[in-house]
């Protein structure tokens, strides 16, 4: 009997009573945000390592499918890889040599590196959010690897992102291509600070916006943009990427150019993060 | 009770699908919307009841990875679950003509409402170029999606029904 009555509960109720509960999260998330993180952090613990092992999974094959390439392709990448190797090779040792001359140039002027080294760990990428809409992704190192929020996260060879939550084993990172990133950087050749705005809109065309420009700054295309020290998140000196084309305002106060990003969005692996912090959050 | 178990595994089996295997490393890329195709099935295959409590779970889960507050996917899943059990009654088991137009239609008022609140509530206009670049490859890699799986869904709600009648 009992069970014939809860089958005959009216939908219109069930949905009424869903969407106030609905609401009720709503609130609570709003107001009161540290609230509903254990909530998180359950469902976390739940799902995280499904997604893990399935990404295991995906690398496993990947890799025994990478066996069946072809060898003739290989072959031929080997060969032009090693001339390119000792290419490298002859050049690494000329700037070997020309960098004892710095060092010895810097320590007469008693300057410090230009780029101080950070901590770093790294973390692989297990589950990105499905939606073209957003970029963000899941990282498995969390607040028991020292990743707190707002770590920079960096790719193989510039910016990627921000942790914006960060669990005990697991972190959520935003890139910085996000819709909602927004970044005060610099121009490495003239020095001069600009913003880099993440957009879904410019990204679907494969660059960002670099707005704010000085328009007395004297930049050229293929000019570094790197991260400034005036931003409070971001630690000075990374790569963001390269600007491409430069457009005066129609204020004829600021320049506008377009932004070339550094990493490649499109296969991030494995990631580095900075677990040093630029602003102490309490936790 | 059986019906509770299987759906629960296979909310979590399409969300860590849709967020693992069809985004794999690429950030920028889009994935069909698995969890949305389950919802849009069992509404139309059970009924208002189980495509909003389906809807519900599955928005649950998006919230809690990918939203910064706890609500606004359940509400939006759990909606176009009751919606489309209202199709329950015109439901033909082996049609699955009626589930790619369903699913059509839901992803584009999925999409518009997450334009809607995400970027037109910040400026972002032009809705034309976010329909042509995000919206339709979305919403049609849901749709070719849909014809596969929708058809696994089907015989496993048929197995249900076989067992409950047991």
């Amino acid at each position: 009997m009992k069970f014939d009555r809860k089958k005959d509960i009216n939908p219109k109720y069930l949905l009424l009573a869903l969407s106030i509960i609905c609401l009720i999260l709503l609130f609570l998330s709003v107001f009161w945000g540290e609230r509903v993180r254990p909530l998180r952090e359950f469902v976390g613990k739940i799902i995280t390592p499904m997604q893990e092992g399935v990404n295991d999974i995906g690398e496993w094959f990947g890799e025994k499918m990478e066996i069946f390439g072809d060898v003739k392709e290989l072959k031929k990448k080997n060969a032009e890889l090693q001339d390119e190797l000792n290419d490298y090779k002859q050049e690494v040792d000329r700037y070997q040599a020309e960098l004892q001359e710095l060092e010895e140039l810097r320590s007469l002027y008693e300057l410090d590196s230009m780029y101080p080294e950070y901590n770093m760990t790294a973390a692989r990428v297990f589950s990105t959010n499905s939606s073209s809409w957003f970029n963000e992704f899941y990282i498995d190192k969390g607040l028991n690897d020292g990743v707190y929020e707002e770590c920079n996260v960096l790719c193989d060879n510039g910016l990627l992102g921000i942790v914006t939550e960060s669990y005990d084993d697991y972190a959520k990172v935003r890139a910085i291509i996000d819709d909602r990133s927004n970044i005060t950087a610099e121009i490495t050749s003239t020095r001069s600070l600009c913003n880099v705005e993440g957009s879904l809109k410019t990204m679907a065309d494969g660059y960002l916006l670099v707005t704010d420009i000085d328009k007395d700054a004297d930049i050229a295309e293929g000019d570094k943009v790197t991260t400034s020290n005036v931003s409070d998140r971001y630690f000075y000196g990374l790569t963001i990427g390269y600007i491409s084309e430069i457009t005066m305002d129609s204020n004829n106060l600021t320049k506008t150019a377009k932004l070339i990003p550094a990493v490649d969005f499109t296969d991030v692996k494995d990631v580095l993060i900075i677990t040093d912090r630029k602003q102490e959050v309490n936790y | 009770m059986r019906r509770i178990f299987v759906l629960t595994i296979l909310i979590l089996v399409c969300f860590v699908l849709q967020t693992t295997v069809f985004s794999y490393h690429d950030i920028t890329g889009t994935a069909p919307n698995l969890l949305l195709i389950l919802t849009m099935s069992f509404g139309i295959m059970r009924g208002r009841k189980e495509g909003m409590l389906a809807g519900f779970f599955c928005g649950f889960l998006c919230d809690v990875f990918f939203s910064s507050l706890l609500g606004p996917y359940m509400l939006l899943y759990m909606f176009i679950g009751y919606i489309n059990g209202f199709f329950h009654r015109n439901y033909l088991m082996e049609d699955v003509m009626l589930p790619v137009i369903i699913i059509f239609v839901d992803e584009f008022i999925f999409n518009f409402v997450i334009y809607v609140v995400c970027f037109l509530l910040r400026n972002r206009l032009g809705f034309s170029q976010y329909f042509l670049k995000t919206v339709a490859p979305q919403t049609l890699y849901s749709v070719l999606i849909t014809v596969v799986i929708y058809r696994i869904f089907v015989s496993i709600n048929r197995y249900l029904k076989k067992k409950a009648q047991e």
